[in-house]
């Protein structure tokens, strides 16, 4: 109806979507109800516990911490590729989380927020089927432990040996953190009504939605100047994901949640992260109709 | 009484008309068997066998007897098998799926190996695309399968890995031992449709780019014959698995084997079709690719992986 399928399929990609209009509720998806691997997306779901929190006074957002170069949990970006210690405030960490996926800042406000706050912030929000099964670390840990390999590095050249991917649980929804497409669109309709927290609260959140610097995904999708692309990304592997919000000049706003599968264990595949946008795109345009 | 197991004693010393021999035969030691013999004797109330020191006879009710027990222990074994066939969802054949482009000495020796392993079984072979047999295998309207990789292998177990070197099939006179991608620059490409294994073909194309040749036009052929045909009519290349020789055309290997078509057989983790089935016909199905393919057992080579930021894990 829409070629949202096609698009996934010539990417070499399974690919599940819900898109939704914030305003007036059409929704429009692919496979809209599907457990999927949230991988990084599940950062959302902790910077709402995390604002909700702070909004409550369970926190200070603006609590200095530092964060010791030998207890840091590893990733590709930001504060996890420093040398030195990095002193900063919560809620700057939260930035780092969203807009460049830092996992250790990640770590950090998993840790202080917990997950059994998260896990509780999802119920009270309705969101059922969402379910933070564990950290940053419980994620590295289990994919060297299940992987059998030393780093992570290792675990990638090692992932076109047919089998080993189906040992992941982290590649697993029903044995990691996990959601749908609609729970997820939701969540971020949710940040955009200012239903997930009190007003200022989801204007920060969408601040930092809106500098995430990913431009290969759901950005592609809208090379428009006028339109503003908001996201977080999910990468696992194959799994390549993103929900975020777009908004158009005539005040039309859409959540939009695209997880994607390839076929192809590798690390660097381009038309997967297009589809991404170009799924959204259609998904969107369908909407507008 | 276990009417079934005492039989069986009666009709292994009825054949072998010693003890001894017939104790052996059922792996049992003789005085048990002795005993099993008189039991049987009391239950029916005749005596079976005439005992000497020398010999062992069939009396005239143990001859008559004889085939009523033959009779009764083949329905027995009649009922298991019936049963394992139900287990098969009463179709009494293992249901296996092999891609289109084997060829036709490769299924035939697969079905002969198969055979000579359980010639109990029917053997339900179709000829099934790699992703098809993978939603078959989850949905359980396969029970086996030989799939070409990468695939969706989520909730399946596989058998050893093979490789298959894939080379140029192209007009006949083309000079060289081996051909580079790169020297194929121009040519169409003529390969497998995608839909058969969208991870195989999308890999084949990925690995053409790579190495200089970025095909102006790609044909999907099913057949081998339609790609023989293009390559016949002299603008085309088909890149495949050394194929039986044909005239007009000649196959080379590629420089540096920059494609390998990578194959196993798979079937559904955990229980459900059984397991010894399965197992002779992957055991059969691999020994045959390996010979007739020919295929060659693949070691785990990691590749070269430099993730970037936003690639690898949890970016």
């Amino acid at each position: 109806m829409t070629g949202i399928e096609e698009v996934f399929r010539a990417a070499g990609v399974t690919g599940h979507l819900h898109a939704a209009d914030i305003d007036t509720g059409r929704e429009l998806g692919v496979g809209s109800d599907e457990p999927v691997v949230l991988a990084s997306v599940f950062k959302v779901a902790l910077l709402v516990a995390f604002f909700r929190e702070a909004a409550a006074g369970g926190l200070d957002p603006a609590e200095q911490v530092v964060l010791r170069a030998a207890d840091r949990a590893p990733g590709p970006t930001g504060t996890a590729i420093l040398l030195d210690d990095v002193r900063m405030s919560l809620r700057d960490l939260a930035a780092l989380m969203i807009t460049v996926s830092d996992n250790a800042a990640a770590d950090v406000l998993y840790q202080r927020v917990g997950r059994g706050t998260v896990n509780a912030t999802l119920r009270l929000l309705g969101l059922t089927r969402t379910h933070l099964a564990g950290g940053i670390r419980d994620m590295q840990d289990s994919l060297l432990a299940e992987g059998a390999v030393d780093s992570l590095g290792e675990l990638m050249a090692r992932l076109d040996e047919p089998g080993l991917m189906q040992r992941l649980s982290a590649l697993d929804p029903a044995r990691t953190t996990r959601g749908t497409p609609r729970e997820t669109a939701a969540l971020l309709a949710m940040i955009w009504r200012d239903e997930a927290a009190p007003p200022a609260e989801c204007a920060q959140m969408r601040r930092m939605l809106g500098l995430q610097v990913w431009p290969h995904r759901l950005s592609s999708g809208f090379p428009y100047d006028d339109i503003v692309v908001s996201g977080k990304t999910g990468t696992m592997a194959t799994i390549r994901n993103e929900a975020g919000v777009v908004e158009y000049p005539d005040g039309g706003r859409y959540a939009v949640a695209v997880f994607t599968r390839s076929l192809l264990p590798v690390a660097v595949l381009p038309q997967a992260d297009a589809a991404i946008g170009t799924a959204a795109r259609l998904a969107i345009e369908a909407l507008r109709r | 009484m276990n009417l079934v197991g005492h039989l069986n004693c009666f009709v292994a010393v009825a054949e072998e008309l010693h003890f001894g021999r017939a104790a052996e035969r059922l792996g049992m030691a003789q005085p048990p068997l002795s005993q099993r013999i008189q039991r049987l004797e009391k239950e029916l109330g005749v005596r079976l066998f005439e005992r000497t020191s020398r010999h062992v006879r069939l009396t005239g009710a143990g001859r008559l007897l004889l085939d009523e027990a033959r009779d009764i222990l083949t329905r027995v074994e009649r009922m298991y098998t019936v049963a394992d066939r139900s287990r098969f969802g009463e179709r009494g054949a293992l249901r296996a799926g092999l891609p289109a482009d084997l060829g036709g000495g490769v299924v035939a020796a697969l079905i002969a190996a198969f055979r000579e392993r359980r010639p109990d079984l029917r053997l339900d072979l179709r000829e099934i695309s790699t992703a098809a047999q993978v939603r078959a295998l989850a949905e359980g309207a396969l029970d086996v399968g030989v799939v070409r990789h990468p695939c969706d292998t989520r909730g399946l177990a596989l058998g050893p890995l093979l490789g298959q070197r894939v080379g140029a099939l192209l007009p006949a006179g083309t000079a060289g031992a081996e051909v580079h991608l790169a020297d194929l620059r121009g040519r169409d490409l003529v390969v497998f449709p995608r839909e058969e294994a969208p991870g195989a073909y999308d890999e084949l194309l990925v690995a053409c780019r790579r190495h200089g040749y970025d095909p102006p036009a790609v044909h999907e052929a099913r057949h081998p014959q339609f790609a023989l045909g293009l390559v016949l009519a002299g603008t085309a290349v088909a890149l495949v698995p050394r194929p039986p020789d044909a005239p007009g055309v000649t196959w080379r290997p590629l420089a540096g084997d920059p494609v390998v078509w990578r194959t196993s057989c798979a079937w559904r983790d955990g229980p459900g079709a059984d397991a010894e089935a399965v197992a002779a016909f992957t055991a059969a199905a691999t020994g045959v690719l390996r010979r007739e393919a020919p295929m060659s057992p693949l070691e785990p080579a990691p590749r070269r992986v430099v993730t970037r930021p936003a690639s690898g894990f949890l970016a």
